[in-house]
C-alpha cells in the first residue's frame, strides 16, 4: 500500500474526524508502460537525466524503443521495419543514439535531422561493430575505433 | 644500458691507438651496403649515427638518466613510455615526447660535455672522451647535444641493431668533405628511419637554446629547406651525387629546426633522398601484410580519406545495385574490408530488401602463412548473418592485379547477377609494369560490370622527370600532413604518418618496377580510361551529400573540401584536391 493510504487510514482514527479524501495515489513507478511512454517524448539531455534518477527508471529506459523515438523523431517519412531489425542486430539504438548520434549532433548542432544523416550515422555504426568484431586481433592493445574522430580531442601533452 | 653498450662494442675488433685518418677496412667487410668506404661514413652521417663507439658510455649515461626520471614520474602520458609500444619511427615521437619531457622538468640540467680530446684512440675502454677527426670541431659531433631528451626506444633499437649494421667503428673517419654554412648548427641531424636497417642517433632540439651558435629564424629556416630540398632534388637529377650527399646533410639540419607537418615531411623526403643517392633501397616485404595493414587501418581511423572513398564508392554502386537481385562485388583493395559493412548496411535497410550480396576480395599474399582473406571473410559473414543479408564470399590472393583472369572470378551471367568493381589506391601500382594496367583494364570489361568505381590520388607522380616527380610529391604529401596536423596527437596519428612516410620512400628512392606509387590525376585516368573503352558515370549528390557530412565531422573539418568534377568526387584540403572518387561504365557497345 502507499504511503499516502496509510497515512489517511491513520488520520481517520484520530480523534477529530476529518474527511479525507481516500483517493488512491498514483504512483508513477507502478505503470511502467505509462512511464514508457513519456520518456519516448522527452528530447536527448531530457532522457539522459530521466534515465540518472533511479534504478528502476535506468531498467525501463533501456527500452529501446523509446531511443528509437529519439533517433527518428524528425525523420520523416518514418524507416521501415527491416531498419528496426538491423540496428537491433547492431547493438540497438540505444547504442546508436551515444555512439553515433549524439556525437554528430554535438559536433553539427545546427544539423536538419534527415535520411540523409541518419544513414551516414548507421554506416557509421556498422562500421563500429564491424570493427568490434576484430577486437583482440590487432597489433597494438587499444581496440580499432574508427568513431574516435567523432569524441572530442583529448590533449595527451 | 651496460649491457647494451656490451653488445654494441663486441662486434669490433680492438684498435687502440690507431689515428682517426686509419680507416678500417677488415671490419668493413661486414657490411651489408657495398660502398666506397669514404662513402660509408658520409652514409652514416646522414643516416644520423653521429655517435662513436667512445661516446656510447655517455648515452649510456644520459640515457640511465632519463630512465630515471620517466621512472619518476607517474603521470599518464609518460607511464606510456615504459610499456611495450611500437615505435615504427622515432623521430615522430621526438616532437612530442620532447614536448613533454621539457614540460615535466624544463630545469633539466644540460649535462657536462665530455672533454674535448684530441687523442684519436677510440674504443679505449669505456673511455669517454670525444675524438676529433683532423682538426673539425668535435662540438658538431660532441654529446653535449644530447640530453634528458633522449629517447629510450630509440637508443634500444640503436644498440640492438649495431651488432647487425657493425658499422660505428667507422663513425670516427667521418672526412666532412662538404663545408655548408649551416654546418655550424650543432643539433644533430635526425633522419627518421622505419624499419630493421640502421636507426638514429638521439636528437637535441632543447640543445639549440643552450648553444651559443643557434637557429634561429625558423621560417627563413623553413625556406631554405624547401630550397635545399628542391636543390638536392636537382642535383639527383642531374646525377651530382657528391652535391646531393651535402644537401640531404644540410636538409636533416634544417628540419630539426621546422616544427610540425613540415618538419616530418622533410625528414621523410630527406631520408628517401638519402637512400636514393646511396641506393638503399628500402627492404621489400619486410613490413608484413598484418603491419601494413595495421597502418592503413590507423590511416582510416584519423583522417577522412579513406572513409570518404569508401562512402563515396559504396553510395555509387548503391545507386547502381539498385532494384537488383543478386549482386557481386569485386574488390581489388580488400585489406581489412573496411569498406563492406556500410555497403551491406545500406543494402539490408533498403527498400525491397536486401539482395543476395556475393563478396570477392582480391589481395596480396601474406608473410606469415594466415589465410588472412579468410579472416576477413568470416568477419564479415558474421556481420552479414547479424543483418540478416545472405552473404557469399571468395578470396583470392595474387602478387599483383595482372595475374588475375575473368574466368578465375566466376562470372555468372549478367542477367542474373550484377557485377561492381572495386579499387581503392590499387590501380596505380599497376602502372610500373607495362601491359599491365591495359590487362586489367581489360578483364574488367570482360567482367561486364554495373560500374567500375575506381578511388586515386590526385596528382601526378609518374612523370619521366624526377625533378618534376620531387616536385610534386613534395607539394602534395606537404598539403597531405598539413591536414593530418588538425587531429589530435596519439598513436593513430604517428601510424598515419609512417603509412604515408612508406610512400614518400617509395616515390623518391625507388626506380622502375619497384616504384610502385604511381599516382596519375584524374585527367590521366579518364583518359585511360576512356580509351579502354569506359565513360564516365556521375556520381549523384547523395553522394556529395554525404561526404560534405561526414568532412564537417572530423576535426578541422573547415579545411577539407569536396568538390565536383565531370561527376567526379574529389576530396582536398583547402584548395588543393587530394584524392578522387570516379565511377565507370562500359559503353553501350560493350
Amino acid at each position: 500500500m502507499s504511503e499516502k493510504r496509510i497515512i489517511s487510514i491513520f488520520k481517520k482514527g484520530n480523534k477529530k474526524r476529518q474527511r479525507v479524501k481516500q483517493v488512491a495515489k498514483f504512483c508513477i513507478n507502478d505503470h511502467h508502460d505509462i512511464l514508457v511512454e513519456i520518456l519516448r517524448r522527452l528530447d536527448g539531455p531530457s532522457l539522459c537525466s530521466a534515465a540518472c534518477v533511479c534504478r528502476l527508471w535506468s531498467a525501463v529506459a533501456r527500452n529501446d524503443s523509446i531511443w528509437e523515438e529519439l533517433c527518428f523523431r524528425q525523420v520523416a517519412p518514418r524507416p521501415s521495419l527491416s531498419l528496426r531489425s538491423v540496428v537491433s542486430a547492431l547493438g540497438g539504438y540505444r547504442c546508436l543514439y551515444f555512439v553515433c548520434i549524439r556525437p554528430v549532433l554535438a559536433r553539427l548542432p545546427k544539423l536538419l535531422w534527415s535520411r540523409d544523416q541518419l544513414q551516414l550515422s548507421l554506416s557509421l555504426y556498422c562500421v563500429h561493430y564491424y570493427e568490434r568484431l576484430y577486437v583482440g586481433a590487432w597489433l597494438s592493445d587499444a581496440p580499432p575505433s574508427s568513431l574516435m574522430f567523432l569524441r572530442k580531442p583529448v590533449n595527451v601533452v | 644500458m651496460k649491457r647494451d653498450l656490451h653488445l654494441f662494442q663486441n662486434p669490433k675488433p680492438p684498435i687502440t691507438g690507431s689515428s682517426s685518418s686509419s680507416p678500417a677496412p677488415a671490419t668493413c667487410g661486414k657490411e651489408k651496403m657495398m660502398m666506397v668506404k669514404e662513402e660509408e661514413d658520409e652514409l652514416l652521417a646522414v643516416l644520423g649515427y653521429k655517435v662513436r663507439s667512445s661516446e656510447m658510455a655517455e648515452v649510456a649515461l644520459k640515457l640511465e638518466q632519463l630512465e630515471t626520471m620517466m621512472g619518476n614520474v607517474q603521470e599518464d602520458g609518460l607511464s606510456h613510455l615504459a610499456t611495450d609500444t611500437i615505435h615504427y619511427n622515432p623521430s615522430e615521437l621526438y616532437s612530442w615526447l620532447d614536448s613533454m619531457l621539457s614540460e615535466l622538468n624544463p630545469s633539466d640540467p644540460m649535462l657536462v660535455s665530455p672533454e674535448i680530446d684530441n687523442n684519436n684512440s677510440f674504443l679505449a675502454g669505456d673511455s669517454s672522451t670525444i675524438t676529433s677527426i683532423g682538426g673539425f670541431p668535435a662540438s658538431d659531433y660532441d654529446l653535449k647535444a644530447i640530453p634528458g631528451n633522449a629517447i629510450y626506444r630509440r637508443s634500444n633499437q640503436f644498440a640492438i641493431d649495431s651488432s647487425s649494421s657493425s658499422s660505428n667503428q667507422n663513425n670516427n673517419k667521418r672526412l666532412k668533405s662538404c663545408s655548408s654554412p649551416d654546418s655550424m648548427v650543432t643539433s644533430t641531424s635526425n633522419a627518421p628511419l622505419i624499419g630493421t636497417t640502421v636507426t638514429t642517433t638521439t636528437t637535441a632540439a632543447a640543445a639549440e637554446s643552450t648553444r651559443a651558435v643557434i637557429l634561429v629564424d625558423s621560417q627563413e629556416n623553413g625556406v631554405r629547406l624547401v630550397h635545399a630540398l628542391m636543390a638536392c632534388a636537382e642535383a639527383i637529377q642531374k646525377n651530382n651525387l657528391s652535391l646531393a650527399e651535402a644537401l640531404v646533410k644540410q636538409i636533416g639540419f634544417l628540419a630539426v629546426s621546422q616544427s610540425g607537418a613540415m618538419r616530418k615531411v622533410a625528414l621523410y623526403f630527406a631520408e628517401a633522398l638519402a637512400r636514393r643517392i646511396y641506393r638503399l633501397s628500402p627492404p621489400k616485404n619486410q613490413i608484413d601484410l598484418s603491419l601494413s595493414d595495421t597502418l592503413q587501418m590507423h590511416f582510416y581511423e584519423t583522417c577522412p580519406y579513406l572513409k570518404f572513398a569508401h562512402f563515396t564508392a559504396n553510395q555509387a554502386i548503391l545507386e547502381a545495385f539498385e532494384g537488383k537481385k543478386r549482386v557481386h562485388v569485386i574488390d581489388f583493395s580488400m585489406n581489412q574490408g573496411l569498406q563492406w559493412p556500410a555497403l551491406m548496411q545500406a543494402l539490408a535497410v533498403r527498400e525491397g530488401g536486401p539482395p543476395i550480396f556475393r563478396l570477392t576480395g582480391i589481395g596480396p599474399p601474406s608473410m606469415d602463412n594466415t589465410d588472412h582473406l579468410h579472416e576477413v571473410g568470416c568477419k564479415l559473414a558474421q556481420l552479414a548473418d547479424a543483418i540478416n543479408v545472405k552473404f557469399e564470399y571468395r578470396g583470392f590472393v595474387a602478387n599483383s592485379l595482372a595475374d588475375l583472369d575473368a574466368t578465375m572470378l566466376e562470372i555468372r551471367s549478367t542477367e542474373i547477377e550484377s557485377v561492381a568493381v572495386n579499387s581503392v589506391f590499387d590501380l596505380h601500382k599497376l602502372l610500373g609494369r607495362p601491359g599491365a594496367i591495359e590487362k586489367v583494364l581489360g578483364v574488367v570489361k570482360q567482367i561486364k560490370p554495373v560500374i567500375f568505381t575506381v578511388v586515386e590520388q590526385e596528382s601526378n607522380h609518374n612523370g619521366p622527370v624526377f625533378l618534376d616527380r620531387f616536385t610534386e610529391s613534395l607539394h602534395y604529401y606537404s598539403t597531405l600532413f598539413d591536414s593530418l596536423e588538425g587531429a589530435p596527437s596519439s598513436q593513430d596519428k604517428v601510424m598515419s604518418e609512417v603509412y604515408l612516410g612508406k610512400q614518400i620512400c617509395n616515390l623518391v628512392a625507388c626506380e622502375g618496377p619497384d616504384r610502385v606509387e604511381r599516382h596519375e590525376t584524374l585527367n590521366q585516368w579518364t583518359n585511360r580510361f576512356g580509351s579502354s573503352g569506359f565513360v564516365p558515370a556521375h556520381l549523384g549528390s547523395n553522394a556529395f551529400k554525404q561526404a560534405s557530412m561526414l568532412l564537417a565531422l572530423f576535426n578541422g573539418g573547415e579545411g577539407y573540401r569536396v568538390e565536383e568534377s565531370n561527376g567526379c568526387l574529389m576530396l582536398g584540403w583547402h584548395t588543393r584536391p587530394l584524392i578522387t572518387t570516379s565511377a565507370w561504365k562500359l559503353t553501350a557497345v560493350h
